[in-house]
This record gives C-alpha cells, structure tokens and sequence, in this order.
C-alpha cells in the first residue's frame, strides 16, 4: 500500500486510527502490529513471511548475544544475524544482479532467478541490523517481548520508504509513548505536508522528466536536457523528502520520534554537505556501521580514501542492484575525496555561488547516472546537457517545456529552499497577537488546502509512481 | 495561558485535518458505485471478487485500488479540481489535448508515437489492396495540422505532410487522393469539432469534393449553407479528456441526403432507411448520429441505380462523408477492421459483384497507423 492513494486515505488511515486511539495502553501495540502486516502484506502477501522471518530471526539473536556481549560467542551470534540479513537481502535483490554479471563475464548462459523485490527489504533489514549490532556493542537494550520487537521492524510509516530507524532511537517508544496533543497535530501538518510533496510537485515534476526521458537524446537541446534532469532531481527529492515528511508525521501521531532524513540537500555548496542533507539515516547508517568500524579517517589518509570508496560503493548498490549504481555511488566517492584532499578549501575561499553552481552539476549530472540504465543513453543524456546532442542551445521543445511548467518549476524551486520555512518559523515563535493569529489561521488553512488539492490529485491519478521498488 | 492557546489550537488544526479525512471517508461509503462515467466516457471499476488466487499473486489488492479509486466519492469534481489547478498553473496542455485559441481542443500526437517501422507495416498492409484490388487510399489529416497555427506557442505537433508524401508514393499517384492540400485551403473555417476529434460535415464536405474531384466523378451540389444543426450541445471526447467548461459544439449535416429512399443494414441484421440516428443525440456520443456510431459491417442500398458497388475499408472519420458519397453508388460496403477476424480478402471477394467494385481506405492519419490491421 501507498500512502498517496484512495485506499490508504480513506480506509486504511481512518479506520486505523480509529482502532489504535480505541485501543488501551499495551494493546495499542498489537493493533499497530497487525495493522503494519495488513499495510505490508496488502503490497506483498507472500514476502510478508519473509519480514516475519526477519523478525524473528533477529528477536532470537538478541536475546541471545545480550547476555554474551564482548565474548567470541557474541560475536558469532552477531555475525550469524548479519549474515542472515545480508543473506537474505543478498539473495532477493543481487542474485539476478550476480548471474547477469557472471554470464557476461564468462559468456555462460545461467538462468536468472526472476525473483521479485520484496518491498522495503532494504529498509527493515537495515533497521534490524542496526538493532543486533547496538545489542552487541551495549548501546541498545535486549527487547524480550516479541510483540514489542515485532512492531519495531513492521512499524508502517517507514516501512517502505525510510527514514531507517536505528533501534536505540526508537527502544523507550516502544512501550511506553506519551500522547500530546502537540505533537498530534504536528504530525497531521507533517503527514499532510508530506503528501502534498508527493502528490503536488513530485508526481508532476515526473511527468516533465517522462517526456524528455522518451526524447531521443542525440537530437536534444542543452536547455531540455537541463529542464529534464532537474524536473527529475525535484521528482526524486520532493518523493522522498515527501515519504519522509508522511512518515515521520504519522510517527508524530502514533507518539513516535523517527528521525529527520532531508534537511534541503539542493541548497548545499559542496558534495559533502550535500550527503549531511540527502537521505540522512541512510548515510547516518553506513557511517556508524561500515565507515567507522572500517577505521574512518583515524587510518591516515590513504586508507580513509580506500573507507569511502567502499562506503559509497555500498551507497550505491544499496539502490538498486545495477552497474549504474555502483557508478552512481563511486561518483560521490570521487569528489567527496577530492574535496577532502583540496577542494573544499578552495571553495570556502570563492564566493557561496561557486558552491553552489558545483554541487548541483555533481548532483544533476549524477541522476543521470542514477535513472538512466545502459551506457549509451548515460552518454548520451550527458552529452545533451554538455551541448553534444543537437549543438543547440534550446530549441521549440525546451521553450514548450518551459512555458507549460515554469509555475510548476518556480514553486518547485522555491519549496526546495528554506524560504518558505523561514518565515513561519518565525511566526511559529511569535509573541505578539498579530503574527500568533496570522500562524494559527496559517497551521489550519494551509494544510486543509493542500489536503483537498492532493486528494484531487490522488482521485485523478494517472501517473502515481513508487520510486522505490529497486531499493 | 500560552500553553492552553496551543492546545486548543492543536486540537482545532487536528480537527480539520481530520475532519477533511473523515468526512470524505463517511461520505465515500455512503456513496453508490457507478458503472459507467458519462465525464470520462469509460466503464469504471466494480468491485473485485475475491478468492485465494487473487490474494496470494496481489491481483485482488490491485484491482480493489482501482475499485476504491474508480468509485470514490464525487470523483467527478475532484478531477474537475485538479484541471482547474493546471489552468490555474498556466498549462496549456491537459491529459494530452493542447487548449487553443477560439476555444479549440485539439489532440496532441508525437512523432514519436510513429516509428518509421510502424509506418512501413502499415504501408505494407496497404501494397495488396492497391496491387489486388486497385484500392484507392484517403488519409485525412487531424486537426493538430490543418490548424497548426492555433496550437499553443511552441506546441509540438505529428506532421503528417511528409507521412503523406510516403503514402502518395507507395501506392502511386493515381490511388491516392490528396484531401490534406484541399484542407489546408481552407484551414480558416471550422473543418474540426472544437472538442472532439473528428472531422466535422464541412471538413467531411471538402473532403468529398477532393474525392469526387480525383475519382472524376460528376460534381453533386451540396451546398454547405444549406446544413441543418441537429445539435447545439454536442462536447465530444476531447471535452471529456480535458472536462473544461466550453461552449458546445453544433452538429450539422446535408439534408439533401436524406431525401432518397435507402437501406442501411447494419452488421447483417438492423434494417434502416436513414444514413442518421437522431437517438445518439441525447447521449454524450452525439457523433454516433452518423451511421449509428461504430458497426463492424454495413450494407447499403442508396437508391440509385448505376451498377456501381463500392467497398469501404473506413475508421469513423468516413462516418459522416459516407451519406455525401452515397449517391455515386448502387451499393456500399463498409467494413471497420477493428471488429473483424476472419481474413479480409475472402470476405471481400464474398461481396465482389460481376462487374467488380471499387475499393476506398478512408481514415484519418492517426487512426490509420494505430488501427489499420487485416489478416
């Protein structure tokens, strides 16, 4: 299920909910638990077993390397979990990846497995990892309740789509959340804000990217492949941000803290900053659990470089289990080692707009990477925007393009940007009676208006895309 | 004192938020599923059934989605809604139909769409029928070409000219007959409906007039001043893609052909005396006036006599320029291809009278390289 649809909405959402504030104390989470299976198993009703598996799996493992911890018998327990995790996730998402690459290596002809993705298996063994491996280390306590444990890997909101949650951000909510009605309410804003995102801008910035994407790439002009690659740089970003936003909103409701995942990454002035903004539990995640233990920068250099290439390799095929995104990955590693060896001290000494006008050719040009498959249609796609396709600089198509989206562009643009932010944190904090009453009006009018326009958008969905189906 | 205020305005912002989402939720339950949407010309979703299968391969799930959605509580307006936000966004394009100057709706087609193996396969199907049957080939242009310059500014367009040019060609110039030059002559007046995608009876007139005029036939005088309007409140399938207050569009037609006593069987069983069916006028297919809307098989009596049968291999744009070519013939056959299974060269030689008859393909550009098929 997705949480742009009809039928979560208006059946799913409210009948849920309904149940979980219904329900009493402890029992909240058994509706939670069964409701999370529903959601998941609504999607895939035969990988449900497979997450059940999981949970297990890990719930058995820590109960039995708590009391272990620092022994080699722990650290066989946890490298049993891992293994199984990675097994698993190795299994469903790269065998066909593996085979594909062995037979176009060896010339052999060895069938694929053809399995389909279980959905969210990147996020939920991610999640449970990070739950062995802080039982082993002591920075998370053994859950001995099944059900508990349960709800934490199935957890709804952010089963699909992240943010991933490590367990120790989570473990005290499991079983003892307090109800504010603050904080209710600003996960309904949240949550409504999140699917405006979703439904608004980035379902509508796809329809932009479809259409150059279906150009043929050696006749485009530099604007329209640059029109292309940001319409899609805004689809994916106002996606995920929106997942995110609809996540942690409905976290907020149900009396949990998830973490943040986007902090405006398109505004950054380098590389580096912008993976402090981009998908932040994601590399939050293998900073903790590869990139430290790998020995982080306290290996000199030439080892921190060897960390970071192995770190965003992973970064990459984490994504998606293609060549193109083992690329996409070591794209970033290449400059976020430059940058660590000169660059960016070079950029703190140019004006901000340097930064900026970089870090977004990196990032653009690496969606390219990211969303195109084969060899030849990256090429030529960058070729486009480089001004090797039709050696035009704009052309009919390119100012049609603009002319029919740029309302749609400019909000896009500016929504990607604090700019809106800024101005109601303040009245958000405003004492005095005028701006208070202008953000009381706001915080209601606001949302019901973006709610009833994604609800049309939602209604007349032609084109509803899940973005993560690879990851 | 503020932290009271917050709550009571916490507590209000969740009331509307859920308010929203609840009263739609009770309203949608309450509201009765519909078969079909007269807005959007389609059969919409019923209810699945269910069964093990359909849980287990997820098919229940999704046809239950499209069911909830399909269904939902005034569906109708909330499309109405999100058009009103696109034009609000300054788009000049809605769910492929480009909104143009003097209220036009016209549809866009991409080059793209036609691959030049898709051209040549479909120029191959017509080889045999101009080889076998001296077939003569009419292909009329949409309206994204005749009225090009009411499109909006930049808009991207099929030009059929070159497409054309390939067609004349192939199948020579004495079988082809050129309507797109005819048209473009008179791109200035109304040849289109304003929302929907046909042809209307003026466009179909001077359509006739450039195959009366290549098949050398004797000039008939129709006179375009003379049409009657049998509706004022035609919104065809453009109106329901983009579902934009507009004013309607009239039908007209020549009433002189409605004069001779005929036949008109259609699909070998419903006998008529008229080429109209004034029926189709009060549904939202009002096009289906002419020749009752789409039949696989039609056979016609015209009522003249001159020993001459033509067998018509047509898409729905020849619905309305039929009754014009009518009086040239003895007998017409018109066949959609899009209904027939059997192969088609038997099945014309089944009608081929002593003396032979001729042959037409009459579509527009799109529809041909979409749909033209025969075995």
């Amino acid at each position: 299920m997705v949480f742009s649809s009809v039928l979560f909405l208006f059946r799913f959402l409210p009948i849920f909910m309904m149940l979980y504030f219904l329900a009493p104390g402890r029992v909240k989470n058994l509706v939670l638990l069964i409701g999370s299976l529903i959601f998941y198993a609504w999607g895939e009703p035969v990988y449900v077993v497979l997450m059940l598996f999981s949970t297990v799996s890990d719930y058995i493992h820590g109960i039995l390397i708590g009391p272990r911890r620092g022994t080699k018998a722990g650290k066989a327990l946890l490298v049993s979990s891992v293994v199984i995790n990675l097994l698993m996730l190795g299994f469903f998402k790269y065998a066909d990846f593996l085979i594909q690459t062995i037979n176009s290596i060896g010339g052999w002809d060895i069938p694929l497995l053809e399995l389909g993705l279980p959905i969210g298996i990147s996020f939920y063994t991610f999640q449970t990892m990070s739950y062995t491996i802080d039982v082993y280390r002591g920075e998370a306590k053994v859950q001995k309740n099944i059900l508990d444990f349960a709800v934490f890997v199935t957890l709804f909101p952010q089963l699909i789509a992240g943010p991933i949650v490590k367990y120790r951000q989570v473990q005290d909510e499991l079983y003892n959340r307090k109800f504010n009605i603050c904080n209710i309410s600003y996960g309904a804003k949240r949550f409504v804000l999140g699917l405006a995102k979703k439904v608004l801008l980035a379902n509508n910035m796809g329809l932009i990217w479809t259409t150059v994407k279906g150009y043929d790439y050696g006749e485009m002009s530099m604007f329209t492949a640059w029109i292309g690659i940001a319409a899609y740089a805004l689809q994916i970003y106002f996606d995920f941000a929106g997942y995110s936003d609809m996540a942690i909103g409905l976290g907020a409701v149900m009396g949990f803290s998830f973490p943040e995942n986007f902090n405006y990454p398109y505004i950054s002035k380098s590389v580096t900053e912008f993976w402090r903004r981009w998908h932040m539990t994601l590399s939050s995640w293998f900073k903790e659990y590869v990139y430290i233990p790998l020995g982080g920068n306290r290996k000199g250099l030439p080892r921190q470089i060897l960390n970071i290439f192995i770190v965003w390799m992973l970064t990459g095929i984490w994504h998606g289990a293609g060549w193109n995104f083992v690329f996409w990955g070591l794209w970033f590693a290449a400059f976020l080692i430059i940058e660590k060896i000169f660059l960016k001290k070079w950029l703190s000494k140019l004006p901000g707009i340097v930064g900026h006008a970089y870090c977004l050719v990196v990032v653009l040009a690496s969606w390219v990477l990211f969303e195109l498959e084969s060899v030849t249609a990256v090429g030529g796609y960058l070729s486009s925007m480089f001004g090797m396709g039709s050696g035009y600089l704009w052309d009919n198509r390119a100012l049609y393009l603009c002319r029919e989206n740029f309302v749609l562009l400019i909000i896009g643009i500016l929504a990607a940007t604090p700019i809106f932010a800024k101005p109601v944190k303040r009245l958000r904090e405003s004492k005095a009676g005028y701006a208070m009453a202008l953000y009381s009006l706001g915080e209601k009018v606001i949302p019901a208006v973006l709610l009833i326009l994604s609800i049309a958008y939602v209604v007349e969905a032609s084109y509803n895309p899940f973005l993560y189906f690879r990851f | 004192m503020r932290m009271n205020r917050d709550k009571m305005h916490a507590f209000l912002t969740i009331g509307v938020i859920c308010g929203i989402l609840l009263a739609f939720t009770v309203a949608d339950f309450l509201n009765e599923d519909r078969l079909y949407s007269e807005k959007e010309k389609r059969v919409l979703a019923a209810k699945p059934e269910l069964s093990k299968e359909a849980l287990l391969d997820g098919s229940f799930m999704e046809d239950y989605e499209a069911y909830v959605t399909d269904q939902f509580v005034a569906r109708d307006k909330w499309i109405g809604m999100k058009t009103s936000v696109e034009l609000a966004m300054q788009k000049q394009e809605i769910n492929g139909v480009y909104l143009c100057d003097d209220d036009y709706f016209i549809e866009k087609h991409e080059e793209a769409d036609f691959a030049p193996e898709l051209v040549e396969e479909k120029l191959a199907l017509l080889e045999p029928l101009v080889e076998q049957w001296d077939a003569k080939v009419m292909l009329v242009p949409t309206a994204d070409n005749i009225m090009k310059n009411r499109l909006p500014d930049y808009a991207e367009y099929f030009d059929q000219s070159a497409f054309l040019e390939t067609v004349a060609e192939r199948v020579g110039e004495d079988n082809y007959i050129d309507v797109y030059s005819t048209l473009l002559e008179h791109r200035d007046e109304e040849l289109y409906y304003r929302t929907d995608h046909h042809w209307n009876s003026l466009g179909a007139y001077y359509g006739y007039k450039a195959w009366e005029e290549a098949m050398g036939y004797q000039e008939l005088n129709y006179n375009p001043d003379s049409m009657k309007t049998v509706s004022e409140d035609f919104l065809g399938t453009l109106y329901s893609k983009v579902n934009i207050e507009v004013k309607p569009d009239t039908i007209k037609y020549f009433p002189s052909t409605d004069i001779l006593p005929k036949t008109v069987i259609y699909d070998m069983s419903v006998r008529k005396d008229s080429y109209y069916e004034a029926k189709h006028l009060d549904t939202m297919n009002q096009y289906g006036f002419f020749l009752d809307d789409n039949h696989p098989f039609i056979e016609i009596d015209t009522g003249i006599s001159n020993g001459k049968t033509l067998f018509l291999i047509k898409d729905s744009y020849a619905n309305c320029m039929v009754p014009l070519m009518a009086p040239q013939y003895e007998k017409i056959y018109v066949i959609d291809l899009r209904y027939m299974n059997g192969q088609l060269f038997p099945f014309m030689e089944s009608y081929e009278p002593e003396e032979g008859m001729d042959v037409l393909v009459l579509y527009n550009c799109v529809h041909f390289l979409e749909e033209f098929k025969y075995w």
